[in-house]
């Protein structure tokens, strides 16, 4: 085997290192998109569930006195 | 930023970056399995696609590499037709079959059967072609690997590893066609129908047919045809044992990761010996010529004697050899032997597991902290390797646990329990329920779940990592790699080309250049080694790079192979290659080769990491529901002798599935919520995470929609369960929790020391974290466990209250006390639960369960009110020693008997929590059921409320002046006629026995009325217990009130006077604590601070709370005016006298009427009759009394009053003797005691109706008359006192 194209071949070798890098760089910053949309997902769904009882705790008194001033008759 | 915008790459890394800068908090404690919505597995396996880029490689190992990648191929084939088969449900149960061949409809039935059932078909002529196929290509491998010149070449383990997988994928197949009979039905079933039909015209697809029928229904074909061809090709046996050899080499040294591979090993080893073993081959020989070490497998078989085959399917390795031909049992000491498998027993394991476990976590704990506290770009390459092994550590404990726990489960299944065995477990339970319902100790399920708890949890601490984990990963492997290839493998080189060893110098210089990354990008060519010569004395520097990246999977498995190559036992030649390398670099290599088996499971982590905690097999059982035909055999239940009879009372019953009851998840899941284990509350949520697993495999692996609706099915019902049960056990424990505080202390601890129940308080358990749980994932669905859980116990809360007022209403008044302590203990459950809880508000619950949201009067208004009326007022007895009125215990009925409702049903948590806390308050309140008194009272204040209590009131007056206005004034009437119409006060000279003797005479009819004894003082008495209730309430009312002003004194900057010493100034020091106190008062701070409108309601309320006592508002006086309104007819005080002053003799007022009753009350009884106090009680007293005061005739009767009158002349001549059948002694007695009680009363009536006047006011209505002046008087009558003048005149 002459010397150029191992030189070659060692080159590309590189390459394809270089290239996977590249690649991995790429995957790993979208694991961590994924990761933090999980994150935000787990985040959000606490707030929405804390900001859902609340709602919920407002309905339920607004039926409440709803019922309170009526006379049998609903308000709408 | 619009599409078109181009971000450049380091923007858009840093953009990345910053995400993680963003503060996510989750607010709830991670007690589930890893929680996530998106997955995201990068797969860089190419299946050795990438091969031909390999050029400087060895070319063997690339042709190895192609047949690897078509091998691979079919074994992923195999895998497929594994889940048809081990998938594959009946379909000809369901396909209704002609009945006759007269049926009209036969035709289209059998057409649409073929219809139905041939693509199902289409999928077993696969399997039978594939498996032909497999079978001769796994043939041509070990005919082509045993062909004698081959054979003394080296064998890659990699290679040998794939026949090992087809070995065991024989062998699977094999099982799931043995055991699936509805396969065969279903073919057969299919046939039938194409023959009918002549579907099948040609020969060739006859012949076809025929041949899947034969495949189908011949039991163990597969196998058998595989050993059939294997034992056409020489020297077979040898190359099986290299393959047995490596996977007990494999299994012994831990060479594996995932438990499947574990388990595929060990089935490899079993099936491998039985394919060996032949006519022609004899494994005891091979094991004697140490071809193969018997004694070894033999442990590897007693310590896995059950391995999963395929889902719920598992083989015991074991009895492939027991099936062999010359299987010799005293070779197999171990294995043979009857003592129990470590694999049987989890709690041998638990310890050990518990320790690795706290041990890892602590680690894993301590490196996390580290990483998120120091920021840097890159590790050193030692604490890279340090992450790099302590994530593979991770994977192997995870794997390790795994595998414990689905050994255990095979074991089970393969070891199901009976009757005998366990108790609990029923004569008739069906298979499934004896492998896994009655199959495991309480112990065993505990650690079940601890153990699985163990596992998703670090799985969930290792994800979490996973970016730090694989960017280690990746960064040690590249620089281990780089470091072996590019300086490790130059000595070998050098020393390769010095010796002119060419093969050796070929194979090191592949490696070299298969994969290493120079520096300079090309190899640097001065390096003294690649000519065989010794480095400068100053070394010969290589600088090897550092790359954040893995090699691929190619490139790994060619510089693993070709590195094995080199130091493998055998080569083409007859010298090994290892005996030209120095035994220091072949450690080296040996170790490279050995870390880097690892480097493939490092590299893809998310996927191993999910591989190593696959827990789904737990749930799947087609094994089971195939024997089970799809029904379900009830048989006789009834407990007598089973005779022939018996067996026509089976009946069947349709099922497609098994009750969750019998269900790994929830079978694991329940015992936590049965046992209510503290410390085993936290995992609950981790059984349920079985469900998840097994989804995931039905969708990625089975990829069986009717699967996952199944697992859905039973989630959807278990979660239903699991809810459910959870929040009433949370409300129970709650309760009991509130029961236990209000519990009195003395109580408890004179309970104690009594010895006679204890009362501990409840055992304190982790509920709140599974109150946090705001957002749990179950089968890609978040739950919102705290909602589900505040509905649920917002229902038992009401209910709650609804059967605390219920139970008030079934009983009498004294009830009253109960219901207090009932509320009050569910309001300090309330208080507890909503800490956690958006519970709706105490009181309106309250005001829902007492009907009180829209009627203005409550359920307990209503029933006080209906106790008041029907039992009280009729039926209690008033005592003013004790201040009680106690039940009427006489004879006389007065009032038809009180009918309530029955009690309502209720379990223990509805009312105090427990049984025992039950009967503790049932005890303590049934001290109070006998009477009425002040506890009473103030209860129903607080109870009632003004409201309540004026509407109480109210009707209680109606119900008196219908009383007054009726009964009594027709009484009245009556009596007045039966009155002498004149009854003068006799002279002190009679002597007493003379007046009393002479009132006797006058007042003889009244004395004889019969009603006078029963019906006319029982309506007195109600009258005068209406008069009591209002006055005792009335008293509650106001020690509340005070209560009440008290603590909201220091609102209301009302502070005690403060102590002042001797030349301090009290206003001073009462200005100095009115600031010191100023943030309490409420309304300076609103107007401040809050709103106009909000600073009116504060001063408005300030001003009610102040005024409330002050201006002395009397809800009795009300009530006597009222009272007094009701006697407005003229028969109570009679026409005016006719002397124009009083009427002194005459009977024709009120008082005259009660004077003569007095007369008759006063008059003492025999032993044995009831007097009038205890069959009337103060009540009738109070009655008279009050109607005295209320017509203004007190100082008129207590002036002329006949029994006082009968008093005043005994207490002078102090006789005493029997007159007309009266004890004159006795009779004065009692009538002192009414004297002073009628005084009493008449001071206390006085008291509320003169509070509101004052004395001038009352002046002005006093006429004046002169005094008769007598004329032998002298003008000074010196012994009128001048304030008995002034009485005489009011009268």
């Amino acid at each position: 085997m002459s010397a150029p194209p191992r030189e070659a071949i060692q080159k590309q070798i590189q390459q394809d290192w270089a290239n996977r890098e590249y690649i991995e760089v790429i995957t790993v910053s979208i694991k961590k998109i994924t990761d933090f949309l999980n994150s935000f997902d787990m985040s959000c769904r606490s707030k929405l569930a804390v900001l859902n009882e609340k709602l919920t705790t407002l309905e339920r008194k607004i039926d409440y006195l709803e019922a309170c001033v009526t006379k049998g008759e609903t308000l709408t | 930023m619009s599409a078109t915008d181009r971000v450049s790459l380091t923007d858009a890394l840093s953009n990345v970056d910053v995400l993680d800068e963003l503060p996510l908090p989750d607010e709830q404690p991670c007690i589930e399995a890893q929680p996530c919505s998106v997955v995201y597995q990068a797969n860089f396996d190419t299946n050795f696609e990438d091969r031909n880029g390999f050029v400087t490689g060895i070319a063997k190992y690339i042709e190895e590499a192609t047949v690897h990648a078509s091998l691979n191929e079919l074994l992923d084939e195999g895998q497929e037709h594994a889940v048809m088969l081990y998938t594959w449900r009946c379909c000809s149960r369901a396909i209704p079959q002609p009945k006759s061949n007269e049926q009209p409809n036969r035709v289209e039935i059998y057409e649409k059967t073929v219809e139905v059932l041939a693509p199902e078909v289409n999928k077993l002529l696969n399997f039978m072609y594939f498996q032909r196929k497999a079978i001769e290509r796994f043939s041509q491998e070990v005919k082509r690997l045993c062909h004698t010149e081959k054979r003394k070449d080296f064998v890659s383990e990699a290679y040998l590893l794939t026949l090992g997988k087809f070995i065991n994928m024989f062998a699977v197949l094999d099982e799931l066609k043995n055991m699936k009979s509805s396969v065969k039905n279903d073919y057969s079933t299919y046939r039938r129908a194409a023959q009918f039909l002549k579907v099948m015209s040609d020969s060739q697809t006859l012949q076809e047919s025929q041949n899947l029928s034969m495949f189908l229904a011949t039991q163990n074909k597969i196998r058998d045809t595989v050993k059939e061809n294997l034992e056409k090709i020489n020297g077979y046996e040898e190359l099986l044992a290299d393959v047995v050899n490596i996977c007990v080499h494999m299994f012994e040294t831990k060479m594996y990761l995932t438990p499947s591979e574990k388990h595929m090993l060990v089935k490899v080893m079993g099936f491998g010996l039985f394919l060996m073993d032949s006519e022609l081959c004899n494994i005891n020989k091979l094991d004697q010529k140490k071809k193969l070490r018997l004694d070894r497998i033999d442990r590897i078989f007693k310590n896995l004697e059950v391995v999963p085959l395929f889902g719920d399917m598992q083989i015991a390795p074991f009895n492939y050899i027991k099936r062999s031909k010359h299987f010799d049992p005293s070779k197999w000491p171990l294995s043979n032997s009857n003592t129990p498998s470590p694999q049987a027993d989890l709690m041998v394991h638990l310890p050990q597991i518990r320790e690795d476990h706290v041990k890892y976590i602590s680690e894993l704990a301590r490196y996390s902290n580290e990483v998120t506290t120091t920021y840097k770009e890159s590790g050193s390459d030692t604490e890279n390797r340090e992450t790099a092994e302590l994530a593979l550590r991770g994977l192997q404990l995870l794997s390790e646990w795994t595998s414990v726990v689905t050994e255990l489960y095979s074991w089970k299944l393969l070891h199901p329990t009976d009757h005998h065995q366990n108790k609990e477990c029923p004569a008739e339970a069906e298979e499934y329920e004896r492998a896994t319902r009655y199959n495991y100790t309480e112990e065993e399920k505990f650690a079940l779940i601890e153990v699985i708890a163990m596992i998703k949890g670090l799985q969930v601490l290792m994800a979490r990592m996973e970016t730090v984990f694989t960017d280690a990963i990746r960064r040690n492997i590249y620089a281990e790699l780089q470091d072996f290839v590019q300086v490790n493998l130059r000595e070998p080189l050098r020393k390769a080309i010095k010796n002119k060893k060419d093969l050796i110098r070929s194979i090191i210089m592949s490696v070299r250049e298969t994969c290493a990354d120079w520096q300079r990008g090309v190899e640097p060519l001065q390096d003294p080694a690649l000519k065989g010569k010794k480095d400068p004395d100053n070394g010969f520097a290589i600088k090897v790079p550092r790359r954040n990246v893995g090699p691929s999977s190619t490139q790994l498995y060619m510089v693993r192979t070709m590195l094995e190559s080199l130091i493998a036992d055998k080569s083409g030649g007859k010298r090994t290659l290892r005996k030209d390398i120095d035994g220091q670099y072949l450690v080296l290599i040996d170790q490279f080769h050995k870390t880097s088996f690892y480097w493939g499971y490092l590299l893809n982590f998310s996927e191993s990491l999910q591989n190593c905690c696959d827990l789904s097999q737990l749930w799947y059982r087609e094994f089971y529901l195939e024997m089970t035909m799809g029904r379900r055999i009830n048989k006789c239940t009834v407990r007598h002798h089973h005779n022939e009879e018996c067996n026509d009372l089976v009946t069947m019953e349709k099922r497609i599935q098994f009750p969750i009851d019998m269900s790994m998840p929830w079978i694991l899941t329940d015992h936590i919520l049965k046992t209510k284990e503290p410390s085993m509350m936290e995992y609950v949520l981790y059984p349920l995470d079985l469900y998840n697993d097994s989804a995931l495999y039905a969708l990625t692996i089975f990829r069986k929609q009717f699967l996952y609706d199944e697992v859905e099915a039973e989630v959807n019902l278990c979660f239903d369960q699991f809810v459910y049960k959870l929040s009433e056990q949370i409300f129970a424990y709650y309760k009991q929790l509130a029961a236990s505080i209000f519990l009195d202390k003395r109580f408890r601890v004179e309970c104690a020391a009594l010895g006679a129940y204890l009362l501990p308080y409840p055992r304190a358990n982790r509920y709140e974290t599974l109150l946090k749980q705001r957002h749990v994932q179950l089968l890609g669905r978040s739950i919102d466990l705290n909602k589900l859980i505040t509905q649920r116990i917002n229902a038992d809360m009401q209910k709650s209250l609804d059967l605390a007022i219920s139970k008030f209403e079934a009983g009498d008044i004294t009830g009253v006390m109960e219901l207090e302590g009932l509320l009050e203990v569910n309001r300090l459950c309330h208080k507890l639960l909503s800490k956690w809880l958006a519970l709706d508000d105490f009181d309106s619950m309250f005001r829902e369960a007492n009907h009180n949201v829209l009627a203005p009067y409550g359920r307990i208004t209503l029933h006080v009110f209906w106790e008041l009326n029907y039992d009280f007022l009729p039926n209690y007895v008033y005592n003013a020693a004790t201040n009680r009125f106690t039940k009427y215990k006489g004879h006389i009925v007065f009032t038809p008997t009180v009918h309530r409702d029955k009690p309502p049903q209720m379990s223990h948590h509805y009312l105090w929590g427990t049984k025992p806390l039950n009967m503790a308050y049932t005890t303590q309140y049934a001290q109070y059921s006998g009477f009425v008194g002040l506890h009473h009272f103030h209860a129903m204040c607080k109870l009632l409320g003004y409201q309540g209590i004026a509407v109480v009131m109210e009707e209680l007056l109606k119900i008196v002046k219908s009383l007054v206005q009726g009964n009594l004034l027709q009484f009245t009437k009556t009596l007045m006629e039966a009155m002498p119409k004149v009854c003068k006060l006799p002279r002190y000279d009679y002597g007493s026995p003379g007046v009393l003797s002479y009132y006797h005479a006058q007042l003889n009819d009244i004395v004889q009325y019969p009603d006078a004894r029963t019906e006319l003082f029982h309506n007195f008495r109600e009258f005068g217990n209406t008069i009591l209730f209002c006055l005792l309430m009335e008293q509650a009312l106001s020690q509340e009130e005070v209560c009440d002003l008290l603590q909201a004194a220091p609102f209301q900057n009302i502070l005690p006077r403060p102590y002042c010493k001797e030349g301090e100034k009290p206003e001073t020091k009462q200005k100095r604590l009115e600031s010191k106190y100023s943030a309490l008062q409420i309304v300076p701070n609103i107007e401040k601070l809050g709103t106009a409108k909000q600073a009116m309601i504060s001063r408005e309320g300030d001003l009610l709370t102040r005024e409330r006592l002050c201006c002395g508002l009397s809800v009795f006086e009300v009530v006597l005016n009222r009272l007094r309104s009701f006697l407005d007819d003229p028969v109570w005080v009679g026409p005016p006298p006719a002397n124009g002053v009083m009427n002194v003799d005459e009977c024709t007022e009120f008082h005259r009427l009660w004077s003569a009753l007095q007369f008759v009350y006063c008059i003492p009884v025999g032993e044995t009759e009831y007097t009038v106090e205890e069959l009337f009680g103060e009540g009738l007293h109070w009655a008279g009394c009050t109607m005295i005061v209320l017509l203004g005739q007190q100082r008129r009767f207590e002036a002329l009053d006949f029994c006082y009158h009968i008093l005043r002349v005994q207490r002078v001549d102090m006789k005493d003797q029997v007159v007309k059948g009266i004890s004159l002694k006795r009779m004065v007695d009692r009538i002192r005691r009414f004297q002073v009680l009628n005084s009493q009363i008449f001071a206390i009536l006085n008291k509320f109706l003169k509070s509101g006047e004052n004395d001038e006011m009352s002046v002005e209505h006093v006429r004046c008359f002169p005094p008769p002046l007598h004329p032998s008087l002298t003008p000074q009558q010196h012994y009128h006192a001048p304030e008995h003048l002034r009485q005489a005149m009011i009268i």
